[in-house]
């Protein structure tokens, strides 16, 4: 139902079969969002610079006081600082979301072709992309600069990271989902990352931790995140297996609930 | 094309639509004019699919709006732009999620720059347009896919001329290649220069319905008469012409001046939508 019949899908193989075809055209929407949003991120690299220069500088710091603290003092710092600042990039997915109800053009993508899944995973690559980055470079600079042991298994790590991006991701996306304000996302965000991530043993070790704080680490996120992380640096896979399931539990269950309220009329005050 | 029969919407207390139908054909330019509040907007997220009615039911090309998803052209009232994203990216974005690719984008891309007069800010910045110059991106990225079905919820609120112009323009020649619109303005005279189709809103429903001049037909105009001594006789009639020569026959004195002035289009506003008025 457009105007005139211009060569639309000239890249798509003639004789496609339609369920081909509709994914194609998906993946193809998917990717002009991810462009989109992948150019204003790198427009405003600000937050994402300092969450990677701020561990950085605490790592370097604080190395003396773990070594001398804890035994594998400085797998401790390196993995427990990256987790501690991968969470507060959180606040980047939940902004990136949130803006788009600010500047009212979330309105001007669900009237496009893009199905809510589609909007939200087009506009979250580029995030992903960003926090695995983060992520992989901290740990490299644990590496070279902290004294953390190189991974003999460099694929356990990054599918850590990818593990830990992915529930970030959607816990993000969720959090923007419910708040309704950037202030509120910042306080939620800021506060939460902190009192989770140093919960789940990312800034003082469990052991050393109150017998009150080590129970109640296990309902944190970071906690998971954590082990897991330890476990594919010392190349354990199968002691990174269970938190990694618990991650995408996690990661799961707040996509779908993010992807929901987006789907059903989010930022207009009713369901659709 | 468009076809909307009884729809009804309400907000908590609040009746946005009230039994509002309205039909627009192909190529057909419907002025959709009424106070705020009357149901226009709403009306226009209906058919974008935005919202839900709570009754009645709207087809366009004989399909229900979720099967039209992405077909239609929407510039909402309201500026919906990213600051950081310049008005090619704008386009290009919109143009690729209707599935333009490779040279169909780039053409329907500088067709717009050209006939929306956008040529000269197509790198910048949409943080750093002027509101005339976000009015027309925000209307390029609603056209650049060429939708038969456009909704342009008051794009010219706030514009300044060339903006007015621009939009007038690009609006006639898409009607003119086939596409139907639906064109809420506050602006009476654009619609005459549109040659539309006005329909008049309040309470959440169309109330009236025809050209400018079906509209007018019934609408009294006004005589007013200047005597030499500056005394006024003033009139309301809907034949001016003959009241204008009963008048000057019945006045003995020294005239100085002659006043005929025909119902307008604002006159017709007034009457019709006065009520809602805040």
């Amino acid at each position: 139902m457009l105007l005139d019949s211009a060569p639309r899908d000239s890249t798509r193989p003639a004789g496609a079969p339609a369920r081909t075809s509709r994914l194609l055209d998906a993946a193809y929407r998917i990717g002009a969002l991810a462009r989109h949003n992948a150019t204003l991120r790198l427009r405003d690299p600000g937050q994402m610079i300092s969450y990677i220069v701020m561990p950085m500088v605490l790592m370097l710091v604080l190395k003396p006081l773990y070594v001398r603290a804890v035994d594998g003092g400085a797998a401790q710092v390196a993995t427990g600082l990256m987790v501690m600042f991968s969470v507060f990039a959180i606040s980047l997915v939940g902004n990136s979301i949130l803006s788009e109800r600010t500047w009212r053009t979330w309105d001007r993508l669900k009237v496009s072709r893009a199905g809510a899944a589609e909007l939200l995973v087009g506009k979250t690559l580029p995030l992903f992309v960003v926090m695995v980055v983060q992520q992989t470079v901290l740990l490299v600079y644990g590496c070279l600069a902290i004294g953390l042991p190189v991974p003999p298994n460099p694929v356990y790590v990054l599918l850590a990271i990818m593990i830990w991006a992915f529930a970030l991701l959607a816990i993000g996306a969720l959090l923007a989902t419910v708040v309704r304000s950037h202030g509120e996302l910042s306080v939620i965000s800021d506060v939460g990352a902190l009192t989770l991530s140093s919960l789940g043993g990312a800034l003082v070790p469990l052991s050393i931790m109150p017998e009150w704080a080590q129970l109640t680490a296990h309902v944190s996120p970071g906690y998971w995140a954590l082990s897991m992380m330890q476990a594919a640096v010392r190349g354990d896979a199968a002691g990174a297996v269970p938190p990694a399931a618990v991650l995408l539990a996690i990661g799961l269950v707040a996509g779908a609930f993010a992807a929901r309220r987006l789907a059903r009329g989010w930022g207009r005050g009713g369901p659709m | 094309m468009l076809v909307a029969t009884d729809l009804v919407k309400r907000y908590g207390t609040i009746q946005a639509l009230d039994g509002f139908s309205l039909n627009v054909a192909a190529g057909e330019i419907v002025g959709l004019v009424g106070h705020n509040g009357a149901g226009k907007s709403t009306f226009v997220e209906i058919v974008s699919y935005l919202i839900r009615p709570d009754g009645g039911h709207v087809t366009i090309d004989g399909r229900p709006p979720s099967a039209t998803r992405g077909e239609v052209g929407v510039a909402p009232q309201h500026i919906a732009l990213y600051p950081s994203a310049t008005v090619r990216e704008h386009l290009e974005l919109y143009g690729r999620l209707a599935g333009l690719r490779r040279a169909a984008l780039r053409e329907a891309v500088e067709d717009l720059s050209t006939v929306l007069r956008l040529g000269g800010i197509m790198d910048r910045r949409a943080g750093k347009l002027s509101g005339g110059q976000q009015r027309r991106t925000q209307a390029a990225s609603a056209l650049v896919h060429r939708p038969a079905l456009l909704l342009l919820d008051e794009p010219t609120a706030g514009a300044d001329l060339e903006t007015r112009q621009a939009m007038l323009d690009v609006v006639k020649q898409r009607a003119g290649e086939g596409a139907a619109v639906v064109y809420t303005t506050h602006y009476l005279p654009e619609l005459t220069e549109l040659q539309a189709t006005i329909a008049v809103a309040r309470g959440g429903r169309v109330i009236a319905r025809g050209t400018g001049e079906e509209l007018l037909k019934d609408l009294p105009g006004e005589v007013r008469v200047t005597l030499a001594d500056r005394e006024e006789v003033s009139v309301s009639t809907s034949e001016p012409t003959v009241t204008l020569i009963d008048l000057l026959r019945r006045i003995d004195r020294p005239i100085s001046a002659v006043d005929v002035r025909n119902p307008s289009l604002d006159d017709l506003y007034r009457s019709l939508a006065v009520h809602d008025a805040p």
